[in-house]
């Protein structure tokens, strides 16, 4: 049961960081499908500039940890920008440009980590290895009969993630710009005539969502996977896609919707674990998450509160 | 001439698109100390369109271009697929996960079965429009029932697809060498492997075939018939077509029905056709890839003819440039990557173009 509850954590909370993204994004009225790539990119630079500096601490040393976290929050939110110059610049379909941003950073990913592991390693790699980050038990809370288990084992991003997302609510839903931004996505002409200038805003929200991806995406890659490789693409960006439209586009019913991910997901490794299946079983638990997703959306989407502008161009001169 | 004009118009943002993208990948090579030439000269070379320095036996430019054939045929289908769906305005990115779906079913139902050529190969070809084809209308059922975005749900599915065939590849299907599943038998295999045509050993893809009667096919679905109409009206405003008594509902589940159905002969002109085994938990970027092609080709199925052959090249090519010029073969698909990046702007580009003539020719009436 700890496990469970401990393992579905560090999967829920990146994922959730990554949906926040997403949810400031679509509320400014931009479709963002993008979370996939910016998430990878993100990963990818953070993941790069802690094996740049690695040599310079100790092995166990949790400053390169916190040098990635902080470079993947830039490389997101810089990525970001190349879907906000195709959306708002050149008024691209906002969901051709969300795939050709994920192409791109697949495929950049895959060629620069291959390139910088020869050109400043001389190494014929396609991965850059990363640790897996030290856990730590916060002392009393812990002993605290089942709910312990959500204090016990815990990522230190997974207490950096709760402290950002705390904060990204605070500004969604209580600050001036938060409201701005959610009127961009419901009526922006609204905004505009308010004085407010929607370009701006929607900028504003996709780096956001980028840096938010970003940070997610360097949590996956130093829990689950422990190196930063093409494997950090297996969709965990449509996931949170899959949680925020789940969620109604909600920060808060949002996380609920990523704690089922992830504890489905890790209830169904302990089930093939405690019941002794082969291996291969594995493969399918792994659709838990999936069909669950579809399953919950059937029941879900018809009351759909997607803001009322999303996907639409913004054109001043439109009425 | 006027028709020949009316096709420049056409081609002309897609051309600059790729020009565009053929420069910037150009810098990209030259930066990394290989000569942009060579590299694009080897991508033709790699795909039999140039000769080659020399050739092992039994081997000539006409053996790699056959092989590249084999290998642009399923794009064919998959840029088809594509191109189905957004004509009613919607995006099918679930073509990779229903190619697998199809290639799987297929691979076991006729692959594994002691089946003649004659039955073998056509009941293929049907096992493929079956499958993928009920794949896209779940698709699309879902969309028209529940309104779940088309790209969500074609999305877990593809995860879906992905490890459930692996689950069953790796559970009863595999071959303990490959680590793959077991090789189809010949008489399922659209593709004619090794066979010696005079003095030379090549790869016949018998899928080509098939894949040009539909291009005509889709074409003459898309613009000639009813069902093609109600589609384009839907995709422009899916409100203006109820307005005008098309049954939006019907329209989304059929496009996602045919998009489907065709990206189930890609799976299977590609999986029983291209490789003849299936690997286990991955999932081709051919489906991907496809957004591309169809997007560089006007969402035209004649266009996508062309895109289909220049995109594949880049990927086909890819390994003799990295032999013959020394270049990453992972620079293809960011070459790939910067195509779709221009062609996504290409509203824009040709909402410029536009803007300029005008500009020129009320600067014209002023004087």
């Amino acid at each position: 049961m700890d496990i469970i509850i401990i393992d579905g954590l560090s999967f829920a909370l990146p994922l959730f960081i990554m949906a926040i993204g997403g949810i400031y994004c679509e509320k400014s009225g931009v479709t963002m499908l993008a979370v996939e790539g910016l998430q990878g990119f993100g990963a990818f630079v953070g993941a790069f500039l802690a094996v740049l500096v690695a040599g310079n601490f100790a092995g166990d040393s949790p400053i390169p940890f916190y040098i990635a976290m902080i470079f993947a929050v830039i490389g997101g939110g810089f990525f970001a920008l190349l879907h906000a110059l195709l959306c708002l610049k050149f008024k691209a379909n906002q969901v051709i440009s969300g795939v050709v941003v994920n192409i791109m950073a697949m495929a950049l990913t895959a060629y620069l980590t291959k390139a910088l592991n020869r050109v400043l390693f001389g190494a014929t790699s396609d991965k850059f290895v990363l640790t897996v980050s030290a856990r730590i038990t916060i002392p009393v809370l812990s002993k605290i009969p089942v709910l312990g288990a959500v204090f016990t084992n815990v990522y230190p991003f997974e207490i950096v993630i709760v402290l950002v997302a705390f904060l990204a609510w605070f500004v969604m839903y209580k600050t001036r710009f938060g409201m701005h931004l959610r009127a961009c996505g419901d009526n922006p002409h609204a905004v505009d005539a308010a004085g407010r200038n929607v370009t701006k805003i929607r900028l504003a929200a996709i780096v956001i969502c980028g840096a938010l991806s970003g940070l997610g995406g360097i949590c996956f890659a130093y829990s689950i996977s422990a190196n930063f490789s093409s494997s950090i693409y297996v969709g965990y960006g449509y996931l949170a896609i899959a949680a925020l439209i789940f969620g109604n586009w909600r920060i808060m019913p949002t996380l609920f919707a990523c704690l089922l991910f992830g504890f489905a997901r890790s209830g169904g490794y302990r089930l093939v674990q405690v019941l002794q299946m082969p291996s291969s079983y594995q493969d399918l638990v792994m659709i838990l998450p999936y069909v669950l997703t579809l399953l919950l959306l059937v029941f879900f989407s018809k009351q759909n509160g997607a803001p009322k502008a999303l996907g639409v161009i913004y054109d001043k001169g439109a009425r | 001439m006027k028709q020949f004009k009316k096709i420049f118009q056409a081609v002309k943002v897609p051309l600059l698109a790729i020009l565009c993208s053929l420069i910037v990948g150009g810098i990209i090579i030259a930066i990394t100390g290989s000569n942009p030439f060579r590299a694009y000269y080897a991508l033709l070379q790699g795909s039999g369109l140039a000769p080659k320095g020399s050739y092992a036996g039994h081997k000539s430019m006409l053996t790699d271009f056959m092989s590249y054939v084999n290998y642009f045929t399923p794009m064919i289908f998959a840029a088809l697929a594509v191109a189905v769906a957004l004509r009613a305005g919607l995006f099918n990115i679930g073509v990779s996960g229903q190619m697998l779906a199809a290639g799987f079913t297929a691979s076991v139902i006729v692959g594994y079965s002691e089946l003649n050529a004659v039955i073998a190969k056509p009941l293929v070809i049907v096992i493929g429009i079956v499958v993928g084809g009920l794949a896209g209308a779940l698709i699309g059922f879902l969309k028209y029932k529940f309104n779940i975005n088309e790209v969500v749900s074609s999305i877990m599915l593809n995860y879906i697809f992905q490890y459930v065939v692996s689950f069953f590849i790796n559970t009863y299907f595999v071959d303990p060498v490959s680590r793959q599943s077991k090789e189809i038998s010949k008489a399922s295999r659209l593709t004619l492997m090794d066979t010696m045509v005079g003095d030379l050993k090549m790869d016949i893809p018998l899928g080509i075939i098939l894949a040009l009667l539909t291009v005509y096919l889709v074409w003459f679905l898309l613009e000639k018939t009813k069902l093609g109409y109600e589609l384009k009206a839907v995709g422009f405003s899916r409100s203006a077509a109820k307005y005008a008594g098309i049954r939006v509902g019907k329209s989304m589940v059929l496009s996602m029905t045919v998009s489907g159905a065709l990206a189930g002969l890609a799976g299977v002109t590609y999986y029983l056709g291209y490789v003849g085994s299936i690997q286990p938990k991955v999932l081709i970027s051919t489906g991907f890839d496809a957004i591309a092609v169809s997007l560089l080709g006007n969402n035209n199925p004649f266009g996508i003819v062309f895109s289909t052959m220049l995109i594949t090249m880049i990927g086909k090519g890819g390994t003799y440039m990295k032999s013959a010029a020394g270049v990453d073969a992972e620079i293809a698909s960011v070459i790939t990557g910067i195509i779709l990046l221009f062609s996504a702007c290409n509203v824009y580009i040709k909402w410029k173009m536009e803007a300029k003539k005008r500009e020129n020719t009320s600067a014209k009436e002023e004087k």
